[in-house]
């Protein structure tokens, strides 16, 4: 027996004609319709209400408790120690983000410590924080050339161009 | 009146033969500066319109709207290392571009471009056989594309010269067939029913045209339109150059601004085609008052067919060689015999 080799045949499509001028007419609608990139320096596009980046600190809130850095799921956030002197206070009162506080003290000075890098905004440590000391804010343009993505409680109080110098 | 004549009488102080010279110095001069600088254009329009359809924005950062950055690209490719392949036939690798280039630009000579308002005619080439040396020319370029791809011994290269090739034996008798179909139509004047001489020549076709030949043969339009495509080579017709599958074809080995020639040669093709399909087939410079603002019509109607192509161009993919090869023996040959034999007909009959 001699084994017959079966020549392969090509699958008979015919040129899709139609198709094609279909596909024409629906790019071609495209063509008045606006662009939907946003030229990002210049035009920052739209950015929702609710929308939070960058942790902000009011140190003189803050009372020390370390739920921040419990509740943390990516451990991004560790206590640090910073003598702050608490002073200068106006009868013990401090406006924070939702009202006013008083009598807040922190005995042992500890302060939150957050690493940017690992951190992916869930906002569990503002829910927690019992003194609305930590919240967050609008602010998300804080890209630039460093190291470290740690921010120390000191230049979470700042704002981003006084921490960038 | 035409161009030529009114730059005589403008330097017709320097007597007969100084000013006649210097007209046609000038005229070519025109030319070439209206080509370069509608190449130019053509490319900006290109990428604004493939970003517009993307829904992107597009070069908008050099100069206002990125209107500088085909200059900036220019500079770019001149100033770029010409890298040359090891093993290449030296000569024929350099003489491939430039053998392109100057045929796309060289064709661009012997289109009468209709007349406006005070210089008449803008045709430069006054030839009785105008479209027997156009497509002359058309049949240059394919020599500068296989010499560009074997001469670099590169295997991409070659297999896209093979392919450039397939792709040229199997579209250029449906066109030329198609082409003849409109040399018979205007050999007799369809609304008198009288012979007409001229019809060799662009111009002489133009002026007969008074109904567009596309009306009167939709079927030549059609063929002339998809060989036009495949004589440009762009998307659903790249084959020479399928950039996807060969790196970039039968330009893979050439950097530098003798891939800018390459690229000018495209599009120039691109232009040169719509020119091509305006004039045949839909009317040229005819229209009203076309004595004043011909030129005016047949640039809108290239730009129209200029729009249409890029359309084309991005929404349609290419198609397989072997397809490709099958529609132009199976299908476009047969259908423009069948429009030659109706055009023969048509003469014949119509009085």
């Amino acid at each position: 027996m001699v084994a017959t080799v079966k020549e392969i045949e090509m699958p008979k499509k015919p040129i899709p004609v139609v198709g094609s001028l279909k596909l024409m007419y629906s790019m071609g609608k495209y063509v008045f319709k606006k662009p939907v990139t946003t030229q990002y320096p210049e035009d920052k596009g739209k950015i929702p209400d609710r929308f939070r980046f960058r942790i902000f600190l009011v140190p003189e809130a803050c009372v020390g408790c370390t739920l921040c850095s419990k509740i943390c799921p990516n451990h991004s956030i560790k206590m640090e120690n910073w003598d702050l002197d608490r002073s200068g206070l106006e009868n013990n009162v401090v406006q924070t983000a939702r009202g006013d506080r008083k009598n807040l003290q922190n005995k042992r000075n500890i302060y939150p410590d957050v690493n940017f890098g690992t951190c992916t905004v869930c906002r569990q440590c503002e829910e927690i924080c019992p003194t609305d000391a930590i919240y967050l804010t609008h602010q998300f343009e804080d890209a630039r050339t460093r190291n470290s993505f740690t921010y120390s409680p000191q230049e979470l109080t700042m704002q981003e161009e006084d921490v960038i110098k | 009146m035409s161009l030529l004549f009114r730059i005589h009488q403008w330097f017709s102080f320097l007597g007969n033969f100084a000013s006649y010279g210097l007209a046609y110095l000038i005229q070519s001069i025109v030319v070439l500066i209206f080509v370069a600088l509608s190449f130019v254009a053509l490319i900006y329009i290109f990428r604004k319109y493939m970003a517009r359809i993307q829904r992107r924005i597009g070069p908008n950062r050099v100069g206002k709207f990125g209107l500088l950055q085909l200059i900036a690209d220019a500079l770019k490719l001149i100033g770029k290392e010409s890298i040359l392949p090891e093993n290449r036939d030296d000569m024929a690798y350099k003489i491939a571009p430039v053998i392109v280039m100057i045929a796309t630009i060289l064709a661009f000579v012997l289109i009468p471009f209709g007349d406006l308002a005070y210089f008449g005619s803008l045709a430069v080439t006054h030839s009785k056989v105008t479209l027997v040396l156009m497509f002359g020319i058309l049949s240059i370029i394919p020599i500068g594309e296989v010499l560009g791809g074997i001469s670099t011994k590169s295997n991409y290269a070659l297999l896209g010269t093979m392919r450039a090739v397939a792709k040229d034996i199997s579209f250029e008798i449906p066109m030329m067939i198609s082409v003849l179909a409109i040399v018979i139509v205007s050999s007799r004047s369809y609304v008198t029913g009288d012979a007409i001489t001229g019809g060799l020549s662009l111009s002489g076709i133009v002026s007969n045209e008074i109904i567009p030949y596309g009306i009167i043969e939709p079927l030549g339009l059609l063929i002339f339109f998809i060989s036009m495509i495949a004589r440009a080579s762009y998307s659903p017709f790249d084959l020479g150059e399928s950039d996807s599958e060969l790196i970039s074809g039968y330009t893979t080995e050439y950097s530098g601004m003798r891939f800018g020639f390459f690229y000018i040669g495209l599009f120039g093709m691109v232009y040169l085609s719509s020119f091509l399909i305006s004039l045949l087939y839909l009317g040229g410079s005819n229209g009203p008052y076309d004595s004043y603002v011909g030129f005016i019509y047949l640039f809108i109607k290239t730009d129209i067919l200029v729009l249409i192509s890029f359309l084309i161009w991005v929404a349609i993919p290419r198609i397989r060689i072997d397809k490709f090869v099958d529609l132009g023996w199976k299908y476009l040959l047969p259908l423009s015999m069948v429009n030659l034999v109706y055009a023969g007909l048509f003469v014949l009959y119509i009085r």
